[in-house]
């Protein structure tokens, strides 16, 4: 599995939260906010996007936000 | 058996009076035949009203439900509906709203409905976290508007979840009151926010740490992956991401949009985002920021003569927290000037003047009515409430109206449309009242060339049967469009979108067919799924919805065409552009029981076509 780097652009986030779906289905199969390593907070006004530790930057969030708040650089490494 | 796959296959239980709280399981075959979302909450609807209840009445329940495929990841579904009988026509209702992240943290916390019923003798809030429900003290947010109370409760959530909300209008019973989800969706303008205020609920937070499954995971991720597709290939869509619903009604120019965007807001998966937040560069309101469902509603006081956008904004704002439907609202200032004009409504209450284009003089009376002060207390009861009590006098100046609600679109109306298509009609056949959110078609988008409606009429699940009796004249004799039979398909593919729990409106549902859904519908749930089969239940469910208010004795010969639409200038017929006549409004309402097999006259679903559907047992 490649290994990329997310470049963020919060500016242009609804909030949709697809991200999070996204990551907790390709990793567990299930839909789910808190078995997302992607968090998004739209509550303010601005979109707040961050990280957990366990995040494998396998970019399965940035392939699923329709806004480009999220975008795959150039594969940083390739994972074993 | 029970479902727990798409479904979370769980109804939460919650009797305010006694402050018990209980979890049923959903039957495979009952979450199978009504689809799930709006049509299971109809079918849940059946056994929880009580007939004749009083809609401010404890015993009136509050129906909550999602769909199957909410909180999946599939774009635009997101989608929330309360079924609860409604103050302002006295019938039973769907209010629905785009579910922010209300329907997904709802299906993660283990549920896919919520029925309340009974009243609470003090204020509170319902707070479901997974299986700990609570009903928590509201003294301090009673009083308090939507966005206050949202925020009050944020702080005590950490920020997660949904929240649907009331403010004051819905504390102090307003017939058009709302609720509020997450500040920005408005759910029930028939008076949702009333009900709430009269169980003394202020408001329903919920989070949700567990997940949802899929029953196909190989075939979804196809099917998800082949619509997500479509969608970025569609060419408009960064034009739709960027101006929202700006793009179908531009009210105001892109470059003013630009200056008081901050950003665009989406439900849950939505590739659109039909939601802003923006706030006033300049003037006296500079600084201020409004959340709303759509910037065109922020700016419709422009509509009924604000010339000042900002000034549009700053009073929508108000009404939003007071928790008040804006065209109800407008609709009622209008109508009780002219009660002030012909002394019908005493002139020394007409403090301040209303004057509809004046923001001071509708901020004093948003907050009058709002709160019942002064004539606000007359005001507060909506149109029905001032003609039952100033009677044939106060009957003769009232705008056009349909079950004593002011329409969307149609002379006197906010919106401008005058070709009369499915969703004009819509708002005399709609049980709710006036609402043209059911009855999407071709017909949205005003002179669409008839060549091209055959395939949206496929795609949208009509039987290629029907299509030659849709795209004919009333008479059958020259090319032309029945718009009573196409508002029955309408019917059934808001049905079939809404029980799925995908959002019915334009941009979104044109990605979507009624084999798309089916296929989606069995890849999620595990329930096998033809298209004629997701057809026939969209059907039942529509018919189910019609029952629901035939018991209340509220569905029969209450489908009347408002003079004001046929007296010139008035509605036009949609495909010649001649004015409209009320024969043929007659002949079209007709024409969809007809196709509904409702009877013609009375409008009520006929016995065989209750059997058909397999509805004859549940009112027996």
């Amino acid at each position: 599995m490649k290994r990329f780097k997310i470049k963020v652009d919060p500016a242009v986030c609804t909030g949709c939260m697809r991200c999070m779906l996204a990551c907790s289905w390709v990793h567990s199969k299930r839909f789910s906010l808190s078995g997302a390593m992607i968090m998004v907070d739209a509550s303010g006004a601005e979109c707040s996007i961050t990280f957990a530790d366990g995040c494998i930057q396998c970019g399965s969030c940035a392939d699923a936000c329709f806004y480009g708040a999220l975008a795959k650089q150039a594969p940083e490494e390739v994972m074993p | 058996m029970t479902i727990n796959t798409g479904f979370s296959g769980a109804v939460l239980h919650v009797d305010l009076t006694s402050g018990r709280t209980s979890r049923r399981s959903i039957s495979s075959e009952t979450a199978r035949d009504f689809i799930g979302g709006l049509g299971l909450t109809f079918r849940l609807a059946v056994d929880a009203v009580i007939p004749g209840i009083d809609p401010l009445a404890p015993g009136n329940p509050i129906l909550i439900g999602t769909g199957p495929l909410v909180g999946t990841g599939i774009p635009s579904s997101s989608r929330v509906y309360a079924v609860t009988k409604l103050p302002a026509t006295n019938t039973i209702g769907w209010c629905g709203a785009g579910g922010m992240a209300f329907g997904c943290n709802l299906k993660y916390a283990g549920y896919d409905h919520i029925i309340i019923t009974g009243k609470s003798d003090r204020p509170v809030y319902l707070d479901i976290v997974d299986d700990d429900v609570k009903l928590r003290d509201a003294s301090g947010l009673w009083g308090k508007g939507v966005s206050g109370t949202i925020a009050l409760i944020r702080q005590r959530t950490g920020g997660r979840g949904g929240i649907a909300a009331i403010g004051q209008a819905g504390e102090n019973r307003v017939l058009f009151s709302m609720a509020y989800i997450d500040g920005v969706s408005t759910m029930g303008r028939g008076g949702l926010g009333a009900v709430m205020g009269a169980k003394n609920l202020k408001a329903i937070a919920v989070r949700g740490t567990g997940h949802v499954e899929v029953s196909d995971a190989a075939r979804y991720k196809t099917l998800a992956a082949e619509l997500a597709g479509t969608i970025r290939n569609y060419p408009y869509l960064k034009e739709w991401q960027q101006l929202g619903m700006l793009k179908s009604f531009p009210m105001v120019p892109p470059e003013l949009y630009e200056k008081i965007k901050k950003r665009r807001i989406a439900c849950v998966s939505c590739p659109f985002g039909c939601k802003d937040l923006v706030e006033i560069p300049d003037g006296p309101f500079c600084g201020h920021t409004a959340s709303s469902s759509s910037v065109i509603n922020l700016l419709m006081p422009i509509v009924y003569g604000f010339s000042d956008y900002r000034e549009a904004i700053r009073l929508v704002s108000l009404l939003d927290e007071f928790g008040m439907d804006m065209f109800e609202f407008f609709g009622i200032m209008k109508f009780a000037a002219e009660l002030f004009a012909q002394g019908i409504l005493p002139a020394n209450e007409n403090d301040p003047p209303i004057v509809i284009n004046s923001l001071s003089s509708m901020t004093a009376w948003a907050e009058k009515t709002a709160m019942r002060k002064g004539a606000g207390e007359k005001l507060a009861n909506g149109f029905a409430g001032l003609l039952a009590k100033y009677g044939d006098r106060a009957a003769a100046c009232a705008p056009a109206l349909v079950k004593n609600m002011h329409p969307y679109t149609g002379p006197d109306s906010a919106l401008p449309w005058d070709l009369f298509g499915t969703m004009e009609l819509g708002q005399i056949t709609e049980p709710r009242g006036p609402h043209v959110g059911s009855g999407g078609s071709p017909t949205y988008f005003a002179k669409r060339p008839l060549d091209l409606f055959p395939r949206h009429l496929e795609r949208m699940g009509v039987p290629k049967e029907a299509i030659p009796r849709i795209l004919s004249a009333n008479a059958g004799d020259k090319p032309g469009l029945n718009v009573g039979t196409l508002l029955a398909y309408s019917h059934r593919w808001f049905s079939t979108l809404g029980s799925l729990g995908i959002c019915a409106r334009a941009q979104v549902n044109r990605f979507y067919n009624l084999e798309l859904c089916s296929a989606l519908y069995q890849a999620v749930t595990g329930l096998p799924t033809t298209p004629e089969q997701l057809r026939l239940r969209a059907w039942r469910v529509w018919s189910l919805y019609k029952m629901l208010n035939v018991r209340e004795n509220a569905g029969l010969n209450t489908d009347t065409v408002p003079q004001r639409w046929v007296t010139r200038p008035g509605f036009r017929e949609y495909v010649s552009e001649e004015p409209l006549e009320q024969r043929q409004v007659q002949q079209m309402i007709s024409a969809y029981y007809r196709e509904q097999g409702w009877n013609v006259e009375t409008g009520a679903p006929e016995p065989v076509t209750l059997k058909r559907l397999g509805l004859n047992s549940l009112f027996t």
